[in-house]
C-alpha cells in the first residue's frame, strides 16, 4: 500500500530539472498583455487630481485604467467589501494600487506606472497600537472577550503574580514566487485564470463579480505554487481581478506578476502582535489564573483579520489547563498593509504569549521551565473521562433566512448564528473556549523528547559552562504546541474530489486543494493509490481546476490532506465499490470478498490485474468516474461566545533548541534543535518531515531575523530582500534532528493522519525561548526578550538581564 | 555616439552550448533574456536583487546570478541555464539526490540552488557541512530549512570522491 | 526598463573615450550597480563596461605590495591571499555570496564608496594607493565620505596597490540582509605602526579608528584599546542598528581582529 511510504514529491522530477512550470512560466499567446499597478505614495488621504497622460504616453502602453473605469464590482476583499482593487477617492496605505497599467511587457507597463501624478491630501496616519487605540480605530464594535472561570478573583488570591508584556513582529510570506495571475479571455465573454493562489474558488468568485458573469463563466487552474505559507490564500485576488478586467477590456491575454518590492510594499503580512499578561501562579508552579490582552494592528482592510485574531486566543492556553483565563482581544485598523494569512493563522502569536508566561514564572521561582511546562501541561488522553465531545444536532436549530453576501467560502466570511455550540460545552479538562481536550500526547512525548535529547544533562553542562565563560553563554529551552485542527468557520470543513478510471487501468484524480511544495497532491495521491491498491505511478495528479471540482475551501489551516484525502478516498470507493459488485455478480460471490492489493484484484478464486478489472467493468457499463465528498464531523462553534467544539482535533509537536550568544554583540547561532513531532499515522513521513522542519526553521526566522519596520510616515522600509533577513542555510542549526511520533491519531481521519502544514512553525518558539535563557545566564534579572530577537535586541535584554 | 544611442545591443552568445545572436535590450537582464526570448523558464526571477539565487546561471564557469548581469554584458560568454545542464548530465546524479532526500518542495529555488550546489562540486573535494552551508547561503529556500539539502550535496560530494569523478562532472558543462 | 545603450571597450583608453559620453557611466561587475538601475537610483546613458579590459585584470606582488587591478573579482583576490594576507582574504572570501564573488570587482567596489563597503576599510588600514587611468591618489585622500570620491568625471580605477602588512585580520559584524557590515573593522599592523580602517558604520563612509592606532602601535593587545571608546555621534543609525550600537561593535570588533591577528 503506498499510503505511509516515504515518497518524493510528486513534481520533484521536474523541480529538479526546471521543467515545473508556475505561473509567469505558461507560455502565453504572442499578443499577450502585461500589467501593473501605479502605488499610493502616502499611507492616509485623500486623492485630489490624477494626472495620466505620461502614463498613457509612454512606450507600450495599451491602457491605463482608475477605479472609474471598473465595469462591475471593484472589489477585491475576501471578507467585507473594504478593500478596493483600485483607490476611490481616499488612500489607506502607502502601497495602495491607485491605478492600473496594461502594456506590451512587464518592463513597460512598470516603468509606465512610475510617471503617473497622483495628488494626495495627505492625514496623519494610524500606525501604531497606541494611536489606533485612542482613535478607537478598530474592526468589530469593541474587543472579543472570551473567559473561563473568575479570573479577578482567582488572581486575587494566587499566592504569587506577575506582569509582563511582549511584543512580536509581523512576517513577509516572502514565497520565493511573488503574486502572478494570466487571464485568457474565451468566447462568449467567459475568462479562463490561472493564478498563484491558495483559494482558487475564491478568485473565480472575485473576478465573476468583477465580470458582471456568473461563476460558471469563469474557470481557474493552478498547477502550483512557488510556495504560499498563507500569503496566498486571498493576497492574489487583485492580479486576478485587474488580469481578468483588463483581458475583458483589451481582448487579449493579460498576465501580471509583481517585482518582489511591489510584492513586500503592496500584500499583507503576518499580524504583529502586543499580549500583555497578568499571571498569578503558586510556588510549585503551577499557573492558577491569567488575564490576557492581544493585541493586533491588522492594517487598512478586514481582509481575514477576525478569524486570525480569533485563533490568536483559540491558542491562547497552547497546551495548558487553565482553570481561569481571560483573554481580550482587540483588532486594530491601522494605515498599513492588510495583514493577512500567515502559517499559523494567530496561533503562532497567541501561543508565544502563553509560552512567554510559562518562561516568566520559571525564572520568578528558579525552576526549570520544562518542568513548569509539564506541570500546567492539560491531563493526558487516558485520564479524561469519557470519550471525546458529544456530537451537536445533526443540523442547525436556526437556519439564515437570507442569502449570505459575497463570499461564503473564504474564511473572512461571517458565521451565522450556530445555536448547536453549547451542545458540544464540556466539564473537564476544557480550554478556554469550553472544548474537552480528549487526545492530549504531549506527556508521553515530550518524556520521550526530553530523554532523547538529553535534555537535563545538557541543561546542567550548559549552566557549568555559563559559569566558564564569560564572553559567550549558551542557552536551551523546550517548548510544546498543541494545535487545533478545523476551520474555525465550520462550514468550510468540506471537499471535493473527482476521479476517473480509463480503461487501460490508470487514474485520474482532481481534488480541490493546491499545491504549494507541502506535498499534497502526492499524500492525496498515495490514498487514491492505497484505495484502488495499485502503484501511485498509475495515478495521474492534475492542476486544481474550478471546473472540475467546484466550491472549494482555500487549501489552509493545515487542512490540505484532511480534507481532500477524504474527499478522493470517497470517490475512489465509489468506483471501487461498483467494479466490486461488477465482478461480484459476475463470479457469483458477494462484493466484500472482491480484493484489491498489489495492482491485482481477486474475486472468487480468480486473480486478475487491475486493468483487466477495470475493462471487465467497462465492459459490463459500468461507470468509472465518480465525485467524492467529505465534511468533517462533530464541529460547533459560537466564536462571539467563545464557546463551542471548532477543532476535530488537536496535533501536537515538541522542541528543545540550544543556542548561544555573543554577549557583546548580541549575535547568535542555533547550535542544535530536536524535534519530536506528531502527525498522526503519517501518509508519507519523508514529505511530513521536511514540512516540520521547514516549519520550525521559517518560525524560528520570525522570532529571531525577520524583522518588518515602517517609518513614521508609514513606509514599509524592509521592502527588499536586501533588508528583510530570512533564514539561509548557514542560519539552519548545526545539528538538527527531527521524528515523527508516528501514533494513529484517535479522530477517524484518512487513514488516521493528522495534519502537519502549521504546527510545526510553532516549534521555532523554543529558539526564542533558549535566547531569552541564553540572556538569563548574565545576570539575576527577567531579560524580557522581545521579538524579533535581532542581535541589537538581544544585547538589550543581556543588559536588561544584568540588572 | 552622445544622444541618439540604440537601446539595443547585438550579442553573441552561447546557451547550453549553441550559439545564440540576439538584439537585446540594453537593459535586459540575463535571466529575463534567457526566460522571454530564449523560453528558458528554468531559472526563476525572484528577489530580483542578487539575494535569493533562484536566478542562479553558469557563465564561463562560474555561478553567477542573471538578475545582476545584462544580458549585453553576457556577449561572448559561454552560458548554461538548469536545462542544458540536465541535458548534458552534468548534475544528474545531483539531482536524484535532490528528489531522493525530498531536498525540495514547492521547487521555486532548486535550479538556481542545483546550479549552485553543483559550481561547489566541480571544486572538487568533499566540502565539510560547514562548506556547504556557506557555499549555499546565497540561495534561499522558503521551504524546507535546508537540512535535506545539505544532506543531497553531501552525499553526492561523497559519491563523486569515491568514483573520482569529482573533475569530470565540471568539465561536462564547462 | 532602462533606456541606455552598452559599450564594451576592450582597453583603457577605449573606456575612457566611451566615459566621455554625457552621461556615462562605468559598469563593472555589476553587482551594486545594476539593483540600482532597477530601483532606478541611477539614471545613465550609456553603460561602458569594464568587465572585457584585460589589463584591468590580475594581481601582482611587489616588494611588500599587493597591486589588484581593478576588474579583479572578489572571488580572485580571495584565491590569491590565501595564507599570505589573512585579512584581505577574510575580506574578500566573506562579500556577498559565491556567486557575487564572482562578478564583483574591487574598482568598482572602490569607486563606489558604498559606506557599507568592505574594501575601503582596507584601503585605509593598508595605506592604499588608488591607480587610475590619470593619476596615483592615497586612500586617505581617494575616500571623501559616503558615496563620495577624489575620482572626477570619467576617471576609472585602474588598479590598487595595499602594502602587505605584517599581520592584519578583518572582522565584520553583518547586517543579516544584505551580509554588508554593519560595522567592519580592519586592523593591520605594519612595521611601521598600526592602522584601523573602519567601514559600515560613519554617514561620512570609511574612517581610520585614530585613538586605537595609536593605542595599537605601542601595544598591539586587545587590552590596549580597553579604556577607549568610540563616539556616535556621526555614526549611522538605522533599522539596522543604532548609532550607539554601531559604536559599541566597533570597538569590539576592533579588539576581535587585534586578538585573531596576534
Amino acid at each position: 500500500m503506498s499510503v505511509g511510504k516515504p515518497l518524493p514529491h510528486d513534481a520533484a522530477h521536474l523541480h529538479v530539472t526546471g521543467a515545473a512550470r508556475y505561473v509567469d512560466d505558461i507560455p502565453a499567446p504572442a499578443n499577450a498583455l502585461s500589467l501593473a499597478f501605479g502605488l499610493s505614495h502616502v499611507a492616509a488621504g485623500t486623492i485630489t487630481a490624477m494626472d495620466l497622460s505620461a502614463v498613457r504616453a509612454a512606450p507600450g502602453v495599451v491602457a491605463v485604467l482608475t477605479a472609474e473605469d471598473l465595469p462591475f464590482d471593484n472589489d477585491v476583499s475576501p471578507s467585507n467589501h473594504d478593500e478596493p482593487l483600485l483607490a476611490t477617492g481616499e488612500v489607506h496605505y502607502m502601497g495602495q494600487p491607485v491605478f492600473m497599467v496594461v502594456a506590451d511587457s512587464h518592463l513597460n507597463a512598470r516603468k509606465a506606472a512610475r510617471l503617473g501624478r497622483v495628488e494626495i491630501d495627505p492625514r496623519g496616519p494610524i500606525l501604531s497600537i497606541e494611536s489606533a487605540m485612542e482613535a478607537d480605530s478598530r474592526f468589530e464594535d469593541g474587543p472579543r472577550i472570551w473567559t473561563k472561570g473568575d479570573v479577578g478573583q482567582a488572581l486575587q488570591d494566587a499566592p504569587r503574580r506577575l506582569q509582563g508584556r511582549i511584543e512580536m513582529g509581523g512576517q513577509e510570506h516572502f514565497y520565493l514566487e511573488g503574486h502572478a495571475a494570466l487571464a485568457l479571455p474565451q468566447e462568449g465573454g467567459d475568462m479562463v485564470v490561472h493564478s498563484s493562489t491558495q483559494h482558487p474558488t475564491e478568485i473565480q468568485h472575485k473576478v465573476a463579480e468583477a465580470l458582471g458573469v456568473p461563476m460558471n463563466a469563469v474557470r481557474v487552474e493552478v498547477r502550483r505554487m512557488g510556495g504560499g505559507f498563507g500569503g496566498k490564500e486571498s493576497q492574489g485576488n487583485a492580479l486576478a481581478v485587474a488580469c481578468a478586467v483588463a483581458a475583458r477590456a483589451t481582448g487579449r491575454p493579460c498576465r501580471m506578476r509583481y517585482d518582489r518590492d511591489d510584492d513586500m510594499v503592496i500584500t499583507g503580512k503576518r499580524h504583529d502582535f502586543r499580549i500583555d499578561y497578568d499571571v498569578g501562579y503558586d510556588d510549585t508552579g503551577r499557573v492558577l489564573a491569567v488575564d490576557f490582552t492581544q493585541m493586533t494592528r491588522c492594517g487598512w482592510a478586514m481582509d481575514l483579520s477576525l478569524p486570525v485574531a480569533d485563533r490568536a486566543m483559540l491558542h491562547a492556553d497552547n497546551a495548558y489547563l487553565l482553570d481561569a483565563v481571560r483573554i481580550t482581544s482587540h483588532r486594530l485598523k491601522t494605515n498599513t498593509q492588510s495583514a493577512t494569512a500567515y502559517r499559523g493563522f494567530g496561533g503562532p502569536q497567541g501561543v508565544l504569549g502563553i509560552e512567554r508566561v510559562m518562561d516568566e514564572v520559571a525564572h520568578a521561582l528558579g525552576m526549570d521551565a520544562a518542568d513548569v511546562r509539564r506541570r500546567n501541561y492539560y491531563r493526558a488522553m487516558g485520564d479524561v473521562a469519557g470519550g471525546p465531545a458529544p456530537r451537536p444536532a445533526d443540523s442547525p436549530r436556526s437556519f439564515p433566512t437570507e442569502m449570505k453576501e459575497g463570499d461564503i467560502a473564504s474564511r473572512g466570511s461571517q458565521a451565522f448564528d450556530d445555536d448547536r455550540a453549547e451542545v458540544g460545552v464540556a466539564s473537564e479538562n476544557t480550554t478556554p473556549y469550553g472544548m474537552k481536550v480528549a487526545d492530549f500526547i504531549l506527556h508521553e512525548m515530550t518524556d520521550a523528547l526530553l530523554e532523547r535529547c538529553d535534555y537535563f544533562a545538557r541543561r546542567d553542562a550548559i549552566a557549568q559552562w555559563n559559569a566558564e565563560n564569560g564572553l559567550l553563554k549558551r542557552g536551551i529551552a523546550f517548548s510544546p504546541v498543541k494545535f487545533g485542527i478545523s476551520f474555525t468557520l465550520t462550514h468550510l470543513n468540506q471537499a471535493g474530489a473527482l476521479v476517473h478510471v480509463y480503461q487501460d487501468g490508470s487514474v485520474h484524480m482532481n481534488h480541490g486543494g493546491t499545491e504549494m511544495g507541502q506535498g499534497l497532491f502526492q499524500k492525496v495521491a498515495q490514498v487514491a493509490a492505497s484505495r484502488f491498491g495499485i502503484g501511485v505511478d498509475r495515478v495521474k495528479i492534475t492542476a486544481t481546476d474550478t471546473g472540475k471540482v467546484p466550491n472549494t475551501s482555500a487549501t489552509a489551516a493545515s487542512s490540505g490532506s484532511d480534507l481532500n484525502g477524504m474527499a478522493v478516498q470517497a470517490a475512489c470507493d465509489t468506483i471501487r465499490d461498483r467494479i466490486a459488485a461488477c465482478l461480484a455478480e459476475l463470479h457469483q460471490c458477494s462484493a466484500e470478498d472482491v480484493r484489491f492489493a498489489d495492482g491485482r484484484v481477486r474475486v472468487g478464486g480468480e486473480d486478475m490485474s487491475f486493468t483487466r478489472a477495470v475493462q471487465t467493468a467497462y465492459e459490463n457499463r459500468v461507470s468509472l468516474s465518480a465525485t467524492g465528498f467529505y465534511k468533517t464531523p462533530d464541529l460547533a462553534w459560537d466564536r462571539i461566545k467563545g464557546q463551542g467544539r471548532p477543532f476535530f482535533y488537536f496535533a501536537q509537536g515538541a522542541a528543545v533548541t540550544e543556542v548561544v550568544i555573543d554577549t557583546l554583540t548580541g549575535e547568535n547561532r542555533i547550535l542544535r534543535t530536536d524535534i519530536l513531532h506528531d502527525a498522526g499515522a503519517s501518509l508519507n513521513p519523508g514529505l511530513d518531515i521536511g514540512q516540520v522542519e521547514g516549519g520550525y526553521v521559517q518560525g524560528a526566522g520570525w522570532l529571531t531575523t525577520e524583522e518588518l519596520v515602517w517609518d513614521d510616515k508609514g513606509r514599509l522600509t524592509t521592502h527588499a530582500p536586501s533588508t528583510y533577513k530570512i533564514p539561509a542555510c548557514s542560519d539552519r542549526p548545526g545539528v538538527f534532528n527531527v521524528d515523527l511520533w508516528d501514533q494513529p491519531n484517535p479522530a477517524q481521519t484518512v487513514y488516521r493522519s493528522k495534519a502537519v502544514g502549521e504546527p510545526p512553525f510553532m516549534l521555532g518558539i523554543s529558539a526564542h525561548l533558549a535566547l531569552s535563557d541564553a540572556c538569563a545566564a548574565c545576570g539575576p534579572a527577567y531579560p524580557d526578550l522581545q521579538a524579533p530577537a535581532t542581535a541589537e535586541e538581544v544585547l538589550r535584554a543581556v543588559t536588561r538581564a544584568r540588572g | 555616439m552622445t544622444g541618439e544611442f540604440s537601446e539595443k545591443v547585438d550579442i553573441e552568445v552561447t546557451v547550453n552550448g549553441e550559439p545564440v545572436e540576439a538584439r537585446v535590450p540594453a537593459g535586459r537582464h540575463l535571466v529575463d533574456f534567457l526566460r522571454l526570448d530564449l523560453g528558458l523558464t528554468g531559472a526563476h526571477a525572484s528577489c530580483e536583487h542578487g539575494v535569493c539565487g533562484a536566478c542562479t546561471l553558469r557563465v564561463d564557469g562560474e555561478a553567477v546570478r542573471g538578475c545582476l548581469m545584462l544580458a549585453a554584458q553576457a556577449d561572448g560568454a559561454d552560458v548554461w541555464t538548469i536545462e542544458g545542464l540536465t541535458d548534458q548530465g552534468a548534475c544528474t546524479d545531483l539531482q536524484r539526490a535532490f528528489v531522493a532526500r525530498n531536498a525540495l518542495q514547492c521547487g521555486f529555488c532548486t535550479p538556481g540552488m542545483i546550479v549552485a550546489a553543483n559550481d561547489l562540486l566541480n571544486r572538487g573535494g568533499i566540502p565539510t557541512r560547514a562548506q556547504i552551508r556557506e557555499h549555499l547561503s546565497g540561495n534561499y529556500c522558503r521551504c524546507t530549512g535546508y537540512e535535506a539539502i545539505v544532506d543531497a550535496v553531501e552525499s553526492v560530494a561523497r559519491a563523486r570522491a569515491q568514483d573520482g569523478k569529482g573533475a569530470r562532472a565540471g568539465e561536462g558543462a564547462a | 526598463m532602462y533606456n541606455f545603450d552598452i559599450t564594451r571597450p576592450t582597453t583603457v583608453d577605449e573606456a575612457v573615450a566611451a566615459l566621455s559620453a554625457d552621461e556615462a557611466q562605468p559598469l563593472s561587475g555589476g553587482q551594486t550597480l545594476i539593483p540600482t538601475l532597477k530601483q532606478r537610483l541611477a539614471m545613465p546613458s550609456v553603460l561602458v563596461s569594464l568587465t572585457a579590459i584585460d589589463e584591468m585584470k590580475g594581481i601582482t606582488e611587489g616588494p611588500g605590495t599587493l597591486k589588484v587591478g581593478g576588474g579583479t573579482t572578489h572571488g580572485d583576490v580571495a584565491q590569491a591571499t590565501k595564507g599570505s594576507f589573512a585579512g584581505l582574504h577574510t575580506l574578500a572570501s566573506k562579500i556577498g555570496d559565491p556567486a557575487v564573488r564572482a562578478r564583483g570587482t574591487i574598482g568598482g567596489s572602490v569607486a563606489n564608496n558604498d559606506p557599507a563597503a568592505c574594501y575601503p576599510s582596507a584601503c585605509m588600514a593598508c595605506a592604499a594607493t588608488i591607480h587610475t587611468n590619470t593619476r596615483d591618489i592615497a586612500a586617505d585622500d581617494f575616500f571623501q565620505g559616503m558615496f563620495t570620491t577624489a575620482l572626477d568625471e570619467g576617471e576609472i580605477v585602474t588598479a590598487v596597490t595595499l602594502k602587505v602588512p605584517e599581520k592584519s585580520s578583518y572582522q565584520k559584524f553583518e547586517q543579516p540582509a544584505s551580509r554588508f557590515p554593519l560595522v567592519g573593522v580592519f586592523v593591520a599592523k605594519h612595521a611601521d605602526g598600526v592602522r584601523v580602517g573602519v567601514t559600515g558604520a560613519s554617514n561620512n563612509g570609511v574612517f581610520r579608528w585614530a585613538e586605537a592606532e595609536e593605542a595599537l602601535s605601542s601595544n598591539f593587545s586587545p587590552d590596549a584599546i580597553e579604556g577607549l571608546s568610540v563616539s556616535a555621534e556621526d555614526l549611522m543609525g538605522d533599522l539596522h542598528g543604532s548609532p550607539e550600537y554601531r559604536a559599541h561593535l566597533i570597538k569590539v570588533m576592533t579588539k576581535r581582529g587585534v586578538a585573531d591577528a596576534s
